[in-house]
């Protein structure tokens, strides 16, 4: 103790942490690849900000999206974008999709005895030119799927996106079968529908929602230049191509 | 948890071991060999923490090997069962000791003597005429207090061995169904059934 | 550059920066390695890597307070766990199958694990425990693997892969790692199969199962093995007992992923959805006697009752 007495034991504790709520979702499809988050930031029942992004353009062809605590979540994207830098300083190129995704597990998993406490999804196109998405935990373990949703409401998300993109639990009218890839206007819908619902049965989720969509270069946009508001990102129209879409949230 | 027992007769040294290696209430492996035979003359068996007791009983045996091969003969029973307890008395004050437990077993050419040690976790050693580690020690011990025989010969050394295994099958609640027992006299060492 | 010298000497310019880092503290050790074309796992290649480890008494203990679910359900951050894992060895190799959920607390994280890492295409390892911990040090253990070829012109042993996983994770041994696998393969002794756990367990053996619903897949597997399995009893066998855990074991389920290990390394036999398992059986496969898995459906029509003769239904 400071006056040098030991008149009451102490005890301490280190938390570093705290879970600033929001929810973020990724959705593959053929050629593209959606990748959405709300912006609110919230601890407990107050709202810090109500324009905090969660969702981050890496390259012309990737995109992250971070949830859980969120101080941790914008010094990961940083340094993620740091280390995308010095390889396009090394090779003159982006850094392809998969091999972000492992560095992302390295990184991650140099924090194994003391984790970032950050849900990661990564998405944006491969090589090949499809869409992908790839689902961290906070540790490093990650898988490549069509969809994820991630954050306060993924138990009410993820099982929508079950039955609407994998279609779980549905049966194909006799005669037709299920497409194994949507057409980007269904996605954009059952995106948006995601977080309005969310919206209204999850607190911590509201305020704003910002969607990415990379479409692979060469393929068409399937309209996405008509839709209200939409603003493109991407540098050269000739290569991949990154369109940001903002939608309001309801605010109570 | 593991069990086992030694003892001392006439000329020779008993040391049997069970031989499962389980993982909460699931028996992974069921003939897994816990004695390890350290030099022509000199058994060990260990027990304890999983993982520990494998790379303990490894560094154990490479380095009374090493010995062996650089003075071309090998550390006598008391001196090897003294600098195994060091290494574990050593280790115990370090940042992460190794928790097992041991029973050395040895027969010294030079003066025609078996030895036996009993030593845990802690670095305890002694020199006794039997010894166990584990659940089996609660039934075992009084056991081999009313019949071990220090002068008995093999037969009767085995079977009083034989005493202790079936006690421990007929009270203890789990009972491991198979052990490895070794020998070790003046010929050195050699494996028998029970 | 000679990077020992250079990391050790006192004049270099490194060495000057090296003094500035420590003198200033540096959050974070940056090497060489992060710039080049091994940018992600070029730091793996020249040795164990650096973990950054909190500023307080006992890593381990505030490590346990944040992930370990199982002492606290409403820690933050929940390491995904929960599974079944298998493999036996018998006369025509290696059979490998496991289940693909991941469950995170009561939450079903995920029904598309793949829990079979591909190390080589000689070696699998598999995945109980923390998915990050199997995935992250599988991997590595595949670096390391190939840079044994490289060096020694020769396939690694499996016994010696395993040692090598084995003693890396018992140096870790309190801190909290959690995996408990099994490096199946086949070298110059034949098919082999050891079980690794983050105690440092390492045991040789013919049949093991690992994870929370082991015990419902034993049941199965020991009943059926047997060393003259043929391929398709065999895979059949391991299909079937995976399926029973996914059944009989909340934490597992969702999928089988199956895998075979022959003389000409391994091959991936099918995935199977444990449902459908349940009620249509595997489908038109080798060994499988048709139909489903499920109690129901096999005893289906069949009763217990007893009536004299004459009496009963007319």
């Amino acid at each position: 103790m400071p006056d040098g007495s030991f008149a009451h034991p102490q005890q301490r504790q280190f938390n570093p942490y705290t879970d600033n709520g929001g929810t973020i979702l990724a959705i593959a499809g053929a050629d593209f690849t959606v990748i959405a988050g709300d912006t609110r930031q919230s601890e407990g029942y107050s709202i810090q900000t109500r324009y905090a992004p969660k969702v981050f353009r890496l390259t012309d062809r990737a995109v992250l999206a971070v949830n859980g605590f969120a101080a941790d979540g914008n010094m990961f994207v940083k340094k993620v974008k740091q280390r995308l830098e010095w390889y396009r300083h090394a090779h003159a190129k982006d850094m392809p999709l998969r091999a972000i995704a492992r560095l992302i597990q390295t990184m991650l998993y140099a924090q194994r005895f003391f984790p970032y406490y950050v849900y990661n999804i990564l998405g944006g196109i491969e090589e090949d030119g499809s869409g992908a998405v790839y689902s961290f935990d906070p540790v490093g373990s990650y898988e490549r799927e069509a969809c994820r949703a991630a954050g306060a409401a993924q138990s009410l998300v993820q099982p929508f996106l079950d039955n609407q993109i994998y279609f779980k639990n549905q049966k194909a009218a006799p005669g037709t079968s299920h497409p194994t890839h949507l057409p980007l206007s269904d996605v954009l819908s059952i995106v948006i529908d995601s977080f309005t619902s969310a919206t209204e049965r999850h607190i911590e989720v509201g305020d704003g929602l910002e969607i990415y969509v990379v479409v692979a270069r060469g393929r068409s946009p399937q309209g996405i230049e008509g839709i209200r508001g939409v603003q493109e990102l991407s540098a050269q129209p000739n290569g991949d191509r990154t369109f940001i879409l903002r939608r309001e949230l309801k605010k109570d | 948890m593991d069990i086992s027992f030694a003892l001392v007769g006439k000329g020779y040294v008993i040391v049997a071991s069970d031989t499962t290696a389980a993982r909460s209430i699931v028996k992974m492996k069921v003939d897994e060999d816990k004695i390890k035979v350290l030099s022509p003359h000199l058994l060990m068996a260990y027990s304890g923490e999983p993982g520990d007791t494998v790379q303990f009983a490894e560094y154990i045996e490479r380095n009374i090997r090493l010995y062996t091969i650089r003075n071309t003969h090998a550390l006598r029973p008391p001196s090897a069962a003294s600098w195994i307890r060091r290494t574990l008395a050593d280790s115990l004050r370090s940042r992460r000791p190794y928790a097992v437990n041991l029973l050395i077993g040895g027969y010294d050419t030079s003066t025609h003597t078996p030895h036996l040690y009993w030593v845990d976790y802690l670095g305890t050693m002694s020199e006794v005429p039997f010894g166990a580690h584990g659940y089996g020690a609660y039934f075992g011990l009084s056991l081999l207090d009313r019949y071990h025989d220090p002068e008995a010969p093999l037969e009767e050394g085995l079977a009083t061995l034989r005493r202790c295994l079936d006690e421990v099958a007929k009270r203890l609640v789990v009972t491991p169904e198979k052990y490895k027992v070794k020998v070790v006299d003046k010929d050195g060492v050699r494996e028998v059934e029970i | 550059m000679n990077s020992f010298l250079t990391r050790y000497s006192s004049t270099a310019p490194e060495a000057d920066i090296r003094k500035a880092k420590e003198l200033y503290g540096e959050d974070e050790d940056f090497s060489e390695v992060m710039w080049g074309s091994t940018g992600g796992f070029g730091n793996l290649a020249s040795g164990v890597p650096m973990f950054k480890l909190p500023s307080v008494q006992d890593p381990a203990s505030f490590l346990r307070m944040h992930t370990d679910d199982h002492a606290d359900p409403s820690c933050r951050i929940k390491i995904k766990h929960g599974t079944t894992t298998l493999a036996f060895r018998f006369q025509g190799g290696v059979i490998v199958a496991v289940d693909s959920r991941a469950t995170a607390g009561s939450y079903v994280a995920s029904g598309t694990v793949k829990k079979v890492i591909e190390i080589n295409p000689y070696l699998l390892g598999t995945m109980a425990g923390g998915a990050a911990d199997c995935q992250y040090w599988e991997t590595y253990l595949g670096i390391q693997c190939r840079l044994h070829e490289l060096r020694n012109r020769e396939r690694i042993s499996v016994a010696a892969a395993s040692k090598y996983l084995s003693n890396l994770v018992y140096s870790y041994k309190g801190m909290g790692l959690s995996m408990g696998t099994m490096i199946c393969g086949w070298d110059k002794t034949g098919p082999a199969i050891f079980y690794v756990d983050s105690d440092g367990t390492r045991l040789k053996g013919d049949l093991f199962s690992v994870g929370s619903g082991s015990t419902f897949a034993y049941g199965v597997l020991d009943q059926g093995y047997r060393w003259d399995l043929t391929d398709e009893e065999a895979q059949e066998l391991g299909r079937r007992s995976i399926y029973a855990a996914g059944h009989r074991d909340a934490f597992s389920g969702n999928t089988v992923n199956l895998y075979h290990v022959k003389q000409d390394g391994w091959k991936f036999i099918g995935n199977y959805d444990v449902s459908e398992l349940h009620y249509n059986g595997p489908g038109d496969v080798p060994g499988a006697p048709g139909g489903g898995y499920g109690y129901d459906i096999r005893v289906a029509g069949r009763t217990s009752a007893n009536p004299p003769e004459g009496e009963g239904q007319a």
